[in-house]
C-alpha cells in the first residue's frame, strides 16, 4: 500500500467582513496536497500569510461543529472537506469560501450563533428521568435497538449548517428549525424520559411548519436527517393536547397520505395535496416547488408514511 | 476594568470543568464557567474510544477495582500515586452510571446493560463506549445537564489570560470577551483550572487547535508548580498524514498493526499483549519499524481492521472508517489504514492532590488534563482520561464546596494586579512592528517534535532548551497586525503562543533532568527505568528564564514496583 499524493496550487477567495468595511473579497494563493483539509488551509493562511483572517475551528475531525461555512456555495464543515476534492469536483483551482447564511456576520467567517443556541435550548435538550432512577432506586435499561434509533438523532454537533440552509427558518419565526427538532426528537422518543407532554407542547406545532424541502438532510455533515426527526415527531401529533391550527392542518395532510395509500396502494400526490390544503393552496405549493427545482423532494417526502409506521412501532414498544 | 464576582470561577468547559461546575452550583454557590469555545466544542468532544469503568454486576466476573487500579499503576510505570488510582477505580462505576442516568447513550448489551470492550493495558475488558464518539456523547450530555439548571453562568468565547493572586491565595481571573476584546476581572473565592491539554506544542498531534496549554502557563506565571511535566504521551495510531486519531478501540476490537512486509510486528515488542500493549510501547515499536526500513514510503505503517467485517466496522468503529475514507482516501473494510504516532495527551499538569487542591496557592484547584493528580504517571492507559475528568472533576467540585463553606473574605485590595495583567496582554497590540505569532509558532512545534518527542537524548534536549529560549526572546518583539477589537483571533493566537513557549521551556528542561526511561519519557542515552534514583515526581516552577526543579515522593499503597513487561 502506498498513498497517492497529488499537489495543486489553489486560489482561495474568502468573503471577509468587518463592521466598518462590510463584506469584501480577498484572495490567497497556496499549495495543497491530496490530504489538505480546508481548516488546515485556513490555518496555514493565518500563520503564514495573513494573521488577521478570522474563522472558527477546533477538532479538525468533524465532531465539534466549529467550522461550518460555505465552500463554493455549499454549506460544509471546513475540516471535513478536502481542498483537492473541491478542485476536482468543480474543475477549477479557484475556490470561494463564505460565512454561513442566515446568521449575523461578526467577522470574516465567524457568525453570531446566539439565535442557533436559543433554538437548541428551547427544546429542553436533556433527559428528565424519573426520581426513582435518579436516586438509584430503580434501573432503567435501554434496549440496544432503542439506543440505535436515539443515537442517530443525538449525534448533532450543533454546527448550525442545517439552520443556515433551512428556508422555513427564514420565513417562519415560530419554527424551531431542523437541529432543534433532531435534538427534541431524541428526547421525545426516549422511553426513559418523563416530560413527554411538555415536549409535545414545544415540538408538535413547530413540526408541522417544516416545508419538507430536504435541505437539512442534504447539508448535515453527521447524517442526522433532521427532517426524518420532524416526520417522526409529527407522528406524535395524536398525543398532543390543545391542538393549534397548524397541527390540525398537518394532521389532515397525513391522513390524506394515509388514505391515499390505503385506497390505492400508492401515493397519489395531487389527491393528498388537494385534501390537505384545498385546490388553491396545493397549486401554489407545487408551483413554488417546481420553481425552486425541488419537486423531486416533494415526491420523496411522501415516504413519510413508512417512517410513521416505524414510529408507531416505537410508540407501542 | 469591568468586574464580576463569583464564589467560584472555572476555566474550561470540557468534561472536567463542567463536572466541577455542576457540583459547585448544586451546593448553592455561584459559579462561572469561562471557555475559549462554546462548551460542546471543547476538546473532550473529540474523545473516541471510551471511558474505563468497573461497574458492579456488569463487569468480567474475575475483574475488580483493585485490578483496575493495578493496571493503571503498572501502565503508568509506577509513577502513579496509588491512592489516586484506587479512588479512580473505585468511583468509576458510579460515575458511568451517573452519566447514563443523565441520558448518555452508551452502547448496550442485548439485555440492556451497558456494553464493554478491551483497551490497551487492561487485564479485563472495562471500556464503556458510545460508538466511537464517546467524548462527544458525554460532553453533550453534561453540557445539556449543566446548562439546564440555570445556575451556572457560561462565558463562552472568552479568553482567560491571568490568575490574580495575593501572597497566599487566589483572588480571581482576568479574562477577555473575545467578541469585543473587553477585559473583565472575575473576582472569585476559588478558581478551578480545567483548561485541558497542549497538543499544539507539537508538529504532529491528535489534539484540537485550541489545545494550547493556557492553563499550565497561567499557573506557572502565578508561581504555581507543574508536576511531572516531562511526561508527554504519543498515540501510536494517528492517521497519516492528517494526524486524526484512529482510536485505540480499533485494536480493542481486534485490529492488527502490520509493516510494509505484511508482518505483525508487535510479536517482537510485546509478545503477550501484542497490539494491545500500552501506548508508549506501541509508539516506539512503530517508529523503530519505520526507522529500520519496514515502513511504507512517506513514513507510516498499516492498521488492519478489514477482517472485522463491514457491518461491525460501521457500527462500532464508524469514526475510524469515516476518517480513513475522508482524510486518507482509504476504504478500511478492504485496505490497511495508514498510521503513525502523534502527540496525544499530557500526563504532566498543575500539581494537585486527590481532592484537586493545589498546595502552592490557597483557593486554587485543577482538574482534568490540566491537572496532574497523578493517575496516569509516566503513561496513561487508554480510556482512563475521560474517567479522570469526571471522577476528579466531581471530587474537585466537592472540595471547592468544602472550601467555600469555611471561607473568610480577605481585606486587601488587588485591583491593581488585575490591571497589570490586562496591560501585559495589551503590550503586543500596541507595538507597530516585529514578528507575527506564526513565525515563532511553527519553529516551536518542530523543535518539540524533533527534540522533545518519542525518543529523547541529552544533546537534543539541550538544543531544545536553548532554541526555545531564543524563541522566548524573539517573542518580546511579537506584534499584532489586526487592529480591530471585534473577534480579533490574531490577538488570542499571540497570547496562546506566549503560553506555549513557557510550557515548552518547562517540558524540555525537566526532560533533560530526568536521566532514565520511564513510560512515555524515553531517553536513548538512559534506556532503563531507574527506581533507585528516579521513582519520584518532578515539581517544576518557572522563574524568569529559569526552570526550578525539585522532586517529591510517589504515594504507594499496595503495589511494589515490578518490571513492566507485556
Ligand atoms: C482525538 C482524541 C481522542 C481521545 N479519546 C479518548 C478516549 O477515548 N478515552 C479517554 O479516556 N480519553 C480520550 N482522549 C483524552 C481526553 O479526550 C482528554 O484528555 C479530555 O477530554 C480532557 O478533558 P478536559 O475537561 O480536561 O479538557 P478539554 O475538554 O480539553 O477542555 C478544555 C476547556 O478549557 C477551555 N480553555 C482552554 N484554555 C482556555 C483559556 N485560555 N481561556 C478560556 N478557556 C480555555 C477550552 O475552551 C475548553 O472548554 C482523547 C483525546 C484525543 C485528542
Ligand atoms: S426539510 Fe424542513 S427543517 Fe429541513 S431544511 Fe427543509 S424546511 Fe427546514
Ligand atoms: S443537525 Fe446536522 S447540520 Fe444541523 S446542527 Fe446538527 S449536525 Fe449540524
Ligand atoms: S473543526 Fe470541529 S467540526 Fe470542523
Amino acid at each position: 500500500m502506498s498513498l497517492k499524493n497529488e499537489e495543486a496550487e489553489v486560489i482561495i477567495k474568502v468573503k471577509r467582513y468587518t463592521q466598518e468595511k462590510g463584506f469584501y473579497w480577498q484572495e490567497y494563493k497556496l499549495k495543497v496536497d491530496r490530504f489538505t483539509q480546508f481548516t488546515e488551509a485556513l490555518r496555514r493562511i493565518k500563520s503564514e500569510q495573513d494573521p488577521t483572517l478570522a474563522y472558527r475551528a477546533s477538532c479538525h475531525m468533524a465532531v465539534c461543529g466549529s467550522c461550518g461555512m460555505k465552500i463554493n456555495g455549499e454549506p460544509k464543515l471546513a475540516c471535513k472537506t478536502l481542498v483537492l476534492d473541491v478542485i476536482k469536483k468543480y474543475g477549477s483551482n479557484v475556490i470561494t469560501i463564505e460565512p454561513m447564511d442566515y446568521f449575523k456576520p461578526v467577522k470574516d467567517l465567524v457568525v453570531d450563533l446566539d439565535d442557533f443556541y436559543n433554538r437548541m435550548h428551547k427544546v429542553k435538550p436533556r433527559l428528565y428521568p424519573s426520581n426513582e432512577v435518579l436516586e438509584g432506586k430503580a434501573e432503567h435499561r435501554l434496549k440496544p435497538e432503542d439506543q440505535k434509533v436515539l443515537w442517530k438523532f443525538a449525534q448533532c454537533i450543533w454546527c448550525g449548517l442545517c439552520v443556515s440552509a433551512c428556508p422555513a427558518v427564514q420565513e417562519d419565526p415560530e419554527f424551531l428549525g431542523p437541529a432543534a427538532h433532531a435534538k427534541g426528537f431524541r428526547f421525545l422518543a426516549d422511553p426513559r424520559d418523563t416530560i413527554t407532554e411538555e415536549r409535545l407542547k414545544i415540538l408538535i406545532d413547530s413540526a408541522w411548519r417544516c416545508t419538507y424541502c430536504y435541505m437539512c438532510y442534504n447539508v448535515c455533515p453527521r447524517d442526522i436527517e433532521p427532517v426524518t426527526a420532524i416526520k417522526k415527531t409529527r407522528a406524535f401529533s395524536r398525543l398532543a393536547k390543545d391542538k393549534t391550527e397548524v397541527i390540525k392542518t398537518g394532521e389532515k395532510h397525513t391522513e390524506a397520505v394515509h388514505s391515499s395509500i390505503f385506497d390505492s396502494g400508492k401515493i397519489m400526490g395531487s389527491r393528498v395535496y388537494l385534501s390537505t390544503y384545498g385546490l388553491l393552496g396545493s397549486m401554489k405549493e407545487m408551483i413554488f416547488l417546481m420553481q425552486s427545482g425541488k419537486l423531486k423532494y416533494a415526491l420523496v417526502k411522501e415516504k413519510a408514511v413508512e417512517n410513521i409506521q416505524e414510529v408507531r412501532k416505537l410508540l407501542r414498544g | 476594568m469591568e468586574k464580576l464576582s463569583y464564589d467560584a470561577v472555572i476555566i474550561g468547559a470540557g468534561l472536567a470543568g463542567l463536572m466541577a461546575a455542576h457540583e459547585i452550583s448544586k451546593a448553592g454557590y455561584s459559579a462561572a464557567v469561562i471557555s475559549k469555545v462554546f462548551p460542546t466544542r471543547s476538546h473532550s468532544a473529540a474523545a473516541e474510544g471510551g471511558i474505563a469503568a468497573y461497574v458492579n454486576g456488569n463487569s468480567d466476573p474475575n475483574d475488580s477495582p483493585d485490578y483496575m487500579a493495578y493496571d493503571t499503576i503498572k501502565g503508568g510505570d509506577y509513577l502513579v500515586d496509588q491512592d489516586a488510582a484506587e479512588l479512580l477505580a473505585y468511583k468509576s462505576g458510579e460515575i458511568v452510571e451517573l452519566l447514563e442516568k443523565w441520558g448518555a447513550l452508551f452502547n448496550r448489551q442485548p439485555d440492556g446493560r451497558i456494553a464493554l470492550r478491551y483497551f490497551g493495558g487492561q487485564t479485563y475488558p472495562r471500556t464503556r463506549f458510545v460508538g466511537d464518539k464517546t467524548g462527544m456523547a458525554l460532553l453533550h450530555t453534561l453540557y445539556e445537564r449543566t446548562s439546564g439548571s440555570g445556575k451556572v453562568d457560561f462565558y463562552f468565547e472568552w479568553f482567560a489570560w491571568e490568575l490574580i493572586r495575593d501572597e497566599s491565595r487566589v483572588r480571581g481571573v482576568v479574562a477577555f470577551d473575545m467578541r469585543n476584546m473587553v477585559p473583565f476581572f472575575f473576582k472569585a473565592k476559588a478558581v478551578v483550572i480545567a483548561a485541558g491539554g497542549m497538543g499544539m506544542l507539537y508538529r504532529h498531534t491528535t489534539n484540537s487547535y485550541i489545545g494550547t496549554g493556557d492553563g499550565y502557563a497561567m499557573a506557572l506565571r502565578a508561581r504555581v508548580a507543574l508536576k511531572d511535566p516531562e511526561f508527554v504521551q504519543f498515540h501510536p495510531t494517528a492517521l497519516y498524514p492528517s494526524d486524526i486519531l484512529i482510536s485505540e478501540a480499533a485494536r480493542g476490537e481486534g485490529a492488527v498493526l502490520k509493516n510494509a512486509k505484511g508482518e505483525r510486528f508487535m510479536t517482537r515488542y510485546a509478545p503477550k499483549k501484542l497490539d494491545l500493549a500500552p501506548r508508549d510501547i506501541v509508539s516506539r515499536a512503530i517508529i523503530t519499524e519505520i526507522k529500520e526500513g519496514r515502513g511504507f514510503p512517506g513514513g507510516y505503517v498499516g492498521l488492519d481492521i478489514s477482517h472485522l467485517g463491514e457491518e461491525y466496522i460501521k457500527e462500532r468503529l464508524a469514526l475510524a472508517y469515516e476518517a480513513a475514507k475522508t482524510f486518507s482516501g482509504v476504504d478500511a473494510t478492504k485496505e490497511l489504514i495508514p498510521i503513525r504516532p502523534a502527540h496525544h495527551y499530557y500526563m504532566g499538569g498543575i500539581d494537585v492532590d486527590i481532592t484537586g487542591k493545589n498546595p502552592d496557592v490557597i483557593g486554587l484547584f485543577a482538574a482534568g488534563e490540566a491537572a496532574c493528580v497523578s493517575v496516569h504517571g509516566a503513561n496513561r492507559l487508554g480510556s482512563n482520561s475521560l474517567l479522570e475528568t469526571l471522577v476528579f472533576g466531581r471530587e474537585t467540585g466537592n472540595e471547592v464546596v468544602k472550601f467555600l463553606q469555611s471561607f473568610t473574605e480577605p481585606s486587601s485590595d488587588i485591583d491593581k494586579e488585575a490591571e497589570k495583567a490586562e496591560q501585559s496582554a495589551y503590550d503586543i497590540v500596541k507595538k507597530e512592528s516585529g514578528v507575527h505569532f506564526g513565525d515563532i509558532l511553527e519553529k516551536l512545534r518542530d523543535y518539540m517534535w524533533e527534540f522533545v518527542g518519542i525518543y529523547r537524548d541529552e544533546n537534543g534536549l539541550k538544543n531544545a532548551v536553548s532554541e526555545i529560549l531564543k524563541l522566548r526572546e524573539q517573542m518580546k518583539n511579537m506584534y499584532v497586525l489586526d487592529k480591530s477589537k471585534v473577534y480579533n483571533t490574531e490577538f488570542y493566537n499571540a497570547l496562546e503562543l506566549k503560553n506555549m513557549i513557557d510550557l515548552g521551556l518547562v517540558i524540555a528542561s525537566t526532560a533533560l533532568n530526568r536521566k532514565e526511561s520511564r513510560g512515555a519519557h524515553y531517553r536513548t542515552d538512559y534506556p532503563k527505568r531507574d527506581d533507585q534514583n528516579w521513582l519520584k515526581h518532578t515539581i517544576a516552577y518557572l522563574s524568569g528564564n529559569t526552570v526550578e526543579i525539585t522532586y517529591k515522593p510517589v504515594k504507594m499503597t499496595k503495589w511494589k514496583p515490578e518490571e513492566r513487561v507485556y
